[in-house]
């Protein structure tokens, strides 16, 4: 208790934050020999960087950007191209200029931000989507037809260093600026736009710095993580940051719950992890199973929805019926598969994993987006007295 | 001297002249009422008047300079706030935090102090979420404080833009029709509101509104639109006796 008196509680959190970094970065590299396993737990840092700062733009601001691997982009190129110029002639050893790095990933990224964000402040819902998405489609092919930069052969950043810890420590520091721009009433400013922007500037909200400060602070997180992971693989190429890799990003923000920091992060970490778990993952299924399987999730889908909405009973029945439409239709779907497999009434083709990997991942979108439209989170996020209700729900209704 | 004064106010779309050299001053500490039927231009004026618009012709001129063509936000800035026709609250969010986005106008920590949280952006957090509260308990709401907006029912949620509105610390305060779809209950309690804004807070009041019951019991002076011109100005007491008043619009004596 003393100590946090004389250090404040933000020094001592800023302390355990770096050391709760550090301390991950020598676990993992000391427990975890296989380099796959580290670069899969650094780039979930990464993703978890990208969709925090996507969702400022995004769920916070209500301004529907989809290029935001270009941002990553412009972070990783200018970090790489830096850093072979010019780190050889200066002082700084690897770990400290590796920041300064980021910082110029970061800072290049903060321009091209602003270059996007100005003249799409015009621009509301789909025009400005088609502005951000040429965005990232432009940066992508202007760098592909650069042959000093490699062009589509990509480059090699020579100075490969990797640091679970900064990648980390970036995450951290992206999700407490947006986490403190909504504990202030600053981020009351933004919120409204995304509500209502004329309200909002009837209120007195300057509509233009406010949209352009989102897309300046989201863009320079986003190019520090591009300036991260250019130094950790030590070989970028354009083919990287195409548009496929915004449209995931965008997906963790909404799959999240648009505007929820929460739901950012666990989506991040949990959109990137489950294509890898096919990787990582062994199991064969039939056809035939495979069948069944995927017609119980649809059954379960529609049971679950079903419950919510036209079942109005006790919350313990309630909570049964969802037990029931999760359990019924997936044990009937694995019994029927097993009869279809027993009798190769679907032929006796096998699937691996590995071959699924993104049939899982689209599945698990569809289930979520159907189950909770609003996303996982919905507006909600993460507090200490939203886990207190949890364990002390039967002492609230009592004093209730 | 005026607050505000319209000086042959003019805006046209296209071939349509919506508003045609309205002149009219508001002195400081006015109830003012602005009616007229359906399409007379009393919500484009406001338009007008708030940045919204940009008159074609003529000046709006607020404490002596001419405010015609400024953004929205600036307006707000110098002292003119306004409710909105078809309700415009910020619907996620609670009954609170929409009035903290009216207070946030009068804000002195940086945007960079938001992002870092400093003790001050706490401090001033805190201060706002406090003014808001009162604002809220104006307008009889204190206890929906927490209530998402798109909650509240329908006189409710007129009665929070109000507050919203209050919360931006203007002199000059717009309603656009502050009492459309509220029962006669819900209208008295509106109008003890709005007679405790002007005689308390000391805000001068410019309100548009269809129902002639509550607009001649509350404004002191009212001006007439009609297709986009003004026909009538005065005290409650000559807008009703006023034949072309009655033609244009009342179609009866009231």
């Amino acid at each position: 208790m003393s100590l946090s008196k004389i250090l404040g509680t933000r020094v001592i959190s800023i302390i355990v934050a770096v050391a709760a970094c550090v301390i991950l970065d020598m676990a993992l590299s000391s427990v975890i020999k296989d380099a796959y396993y580290i670069r899969l737990v650094m780039l979930a840092g990464i993703y978890v960087t990208l969709s925090v700062s996507l969702n400022l733009i995004n769920g916070i601001t209500g301004q529907f950007s989809i290029g935001h691997a270009g941002f990553y982009m412009v972070g990783a190129y200018a970090a790489g191209l830096s850093s072979n110029a010019f780190f050889d002639k200066q002082p700084l050893a690897m770990p400290a200029y590796l920041i300064v790095s980021i910082l110029i990933g970061a800072g290049a990224a903060a321009v091209a931000g602003l270059i996007v964000g100005l003249p799409s402040l015009r621009l509301k819902g789909d025009y400005l989507a088609v502005v951000t998405l040429g965005f990232g489609e432009i940066i992508r092919i202007v760098t592909l037809n650069q042959e000093a930069w490699g062009g589509s052969y990509g480059y090699n950043v020579t100075n490969k260093y990797q640091s679970i810890a900064l990648v980390f420590l970036l995450a951290i520091v992206c999700i407490a600026v947006c986490r403190n721009l909504l504990k202030s009433v600053h981020g009351l400013s933004f919120l409204a736009i995304r509500e209502d922007e004329v309200a909002a500037q009837a209120m007195g909200v300057n509509l233009t710095r406010t949209k352009v400060t989102a897309f300046v602070v989201g863009a320079a997180f986003a190019g520090a993580a591009g300036a991260l992971f250019a130094h950790d693989s030590g070989f970028i190429n354009p083919d990287l940051f195409k548009m496929e890799v915004s449209f995931l990003i965008l997906t963790m923000v909404v799959l999240g719950g648009t505007g929820s920091i929460t739901g950012s992060v666990f989506a991040a970490m949990t959109l990137f992890i489950i294509p890898e778990m096919g990787r990582i993952i062994k199991f064969e299924v039939s056809q035939g199973m495979l069948v069944a399987l995927l017609l119980a999730v649809g059954a379960m889908v529609w049971a679950i929805r079903r419950t919510t909405n036209h079942f109005h009973g006790a919350k313990p029945q309630k909570s049964l019926r969802y037990l029931l439409s999760v359990l019924v239709p997936i044990g009937v779907g694995f019994g029927v598969g097993k009869v279809i497999e027993t009798y190769t009434i679907l032929g006796d083709k096998i699937y691996k994993a590995n071959d699924l990997r993104f049939v899982i991942l689209a599945l698990v979108l569809l289930v979520v987006m159907l189950i909770r439209p609003s996303g996982l989170f919905g507006h909600h996020e993460f507090s200490w007295d939203w886990v207190k209700s949890l364990f002390n729900r039967r002492a609230v209704k009592v004093e209730a | 001297m005026a607050v505000l004064s319209m000086e042959q106010v003019t805006i046209k779309f296209g071939g349509l002249t919506a508003v045609n050299e309205v002149t009219f001053d508001i002195e400081k500490g006015d109830l003012y009422g602005l009616i007229g039927p359906n399409g007379a231009g009393k919500t484009t004026c406001f338009n007008m008047i708030t940045g919204v618009y940009t008159p074609t012709s003529g000046k709006v001129i607020y404490d002596g300079r001419d405010i015609s063509g400024m953004p929205p936000n600036k307006i707000a800035e110098v002292g003119i706030c306004r409710t909105f026709q078809n309700i415009r609250l910020f619907s996620a969010l609670s009954a609170l935090e929409n009035v903290m986005v009216g207070a946030y106008l009068r804000h002195e920590t940086s945007l960079l102090s938001g992002f870092l949280l400093s003790p001050r952006a706490i401090k001033e957090t805190a201060e706002m979420r406090k003014r808001a509260m009162e604002f809220l308990s104006v307008v009889d709401l204190a206890e929906e404080a927490h209530s998402r907006a798109a909650d509240l029912s329908y006189g409710k949620q007129r009665r929070l833009e109000i507050a919203r509105a209050m919360a931006t610390n203007p002199k000059l305060i717009l309603l656009d029709e502050p009492a459309a779809g509220m029962n006669p209950q819900e209208k008295d309690e509106l109008r003890e509101v709005v007679l405790r804004i002007r005689d308390e807070f000391e805000k001068t009041v410019l309100l548009i509104e269809h129902d002639m019951k509550f607009v001649m019991n509350l404004c002191e002076k009212i001006v007439v639109l009609d297709h986009g011109e003004e026909i009538a100005r005065g005290g409650p007491a000559e807008i009703r006796s006023n034949p072309k008043v009655i033609e244009a619009y009342l179609g009866e004596a009231v």
